[in-house]
């Protein structure tokens, strides 16, 4: 096992190279290769700086220099990333069972979606490389996620409200499937950019639509269960704020 | 960066030619064997981006295998191109060192 800063490295490492157009096999050999010397440096009592020395950014520009640009598999990206981000669209309604597609939704998907991905292309390629060691970088991450749902949010709601009718409404099972194609989707990025966030995120995005598609709506009413569930919230919010202290504690002492 | 490193640099892709021509080796194995030579280096990861430089300029090639500790391995090995810059090097530097040294701790003519 690798310390926790080592594993901040390797993945912060991956994430740059990818960011720059570096080839995958390129960008997995000296992945492999560090992760091997961190893990014998590391029996040895060293720390990741006896690797990187004083800067581990400049440490990343030095061996991203060396490695070619990928110019087939940057163009691969933007499919890869359209893709992404309609999944993250039509899963939150494809859980609840609402799937339903208009001209105009269907507009606002692809507008959204260029937005979308100039946002995220400008933060992760030119913003992120830069912050990747302050405490900046994940919040501008949540940031520029909220930003862009919730941008999505107020044109869904403007489209509901011009009331423009749905070409395609999809059957539960339509639904399901639809519901599960975004999953392998979020699955696929997942295994691909070796990181768990937008399996993360699916999750915790299908817990309302979930409970909207399958809680009764006697008990979806009831005074007292929106007590009970809003006490569990709360308490799991305490828990993974508690968990993430410990954990930033750690990182910070150890 | 300080005119040490500087020199370093320079000379780092060199040495790592003529440690992988005395046989087969590795990442973590070059920094020991690096060490054992008392060869001054700035921080260990910087052996990488000159290993991926005599790669590309097909002086050295690579085996990856796995390791006994379990993760896979790459491996270093001299080619027949790498040898002929190793050459070079090798007088490159005996015509240079001396002239420093002679620059150093000759007299003042």
């Amino acid at each position: 096992m690798l310390s926790n800063q080592s594993e901040q490295f390797i993945v912060e490492l991956r994430m740059y190279l990818m960011s720059k157009g570096k080839r995958d096999k390129d960008i997995d050999e000296i992945v492999d290769q560090l992760t091997d010397h961190l893990h014998q440096a590391e029996k040895e009592g060293k720390s990741v700086a006896h690797i990187t020395g004083d800067s581990p950014k400049t440490y990343m520009q030095r061996l991203g220099q060396e490695m070619d640009f990928d110019k087939k598999q940057t163009i691969l990206l933007v499919p890869q990333t359209i893709l992404l981000m309609m999944a993250f669209f039509s899963f939150t309604p494809a859980v609840a069972g609402t799937f339903s597609l208009s001209i105009l939704g269907l507009i606002s998907y692809v507008v959204m979606g260029i937005i979308g991905i100039v946002i995220y292309g400008v933060i992760v390629v030119k913003v992120l490389p830069k912050l990747f060691h302050s405490k900046w970088f994940y919040g501008i991450l949540i940031g520029a996620f909220i930003i862009v749902t919730g941008t999505f949010v107020v044109i869904m709601f403007i489209e509901e409200g011009m009331n423009s009718e749905p070409f395609f409404v999809a059957s539960p099972l339509q639904n399901n499937l639809i519901a599960v194609a975004c999953i392998a989707i979020f699955i696929a990025t997942a295994l691909y950019i070796k990181a768990w966030f937008p399996v993360l995120i699916a999750l915790f995005l299908s817990i309302a639509p979930l409970g909207q598609r399958f809680v009764p709506e006697h008990i979806n009413k009831d005074p007292f269960w929106i007590t009970v569930t809003i006490v569990i919230s709360v308490l799991i919010s305490i828990g993974v704020a508690v968990f993430l202290m410990i954990k930033w504690k750690k990182k910070k002492t150890a | 960066m300080s005119t040490s490193s500087q020199m370093l640099k320079g000379l780092l892709d060199g040495s790592l030619l003529a440690l992988i021509a005395k046989g087969e080796t590795y990442g973590y194995e070059i920094i020991h064997k690096l060490q054992d030579h008392h060869f001054p280096i700035i921080s260990e990861g910087s052996i990488y981006p000159v290993l991926m430089r005599l790669q590309k300029k097909n002086y050295v090639s690579t085996t990856t295998r796995k390791s006994p500790s379990g993760p896979k391995r790459k491996y270093y090995h001299i080619t027949q191109e790498g040898k002929e810059e190793l050459e070079n090097f090798h007088a490159q530097w005996k015509a240079l060192s001396q002239g420093v040294t002679s620059l150093l701790e000759g007299g003042d003519h």
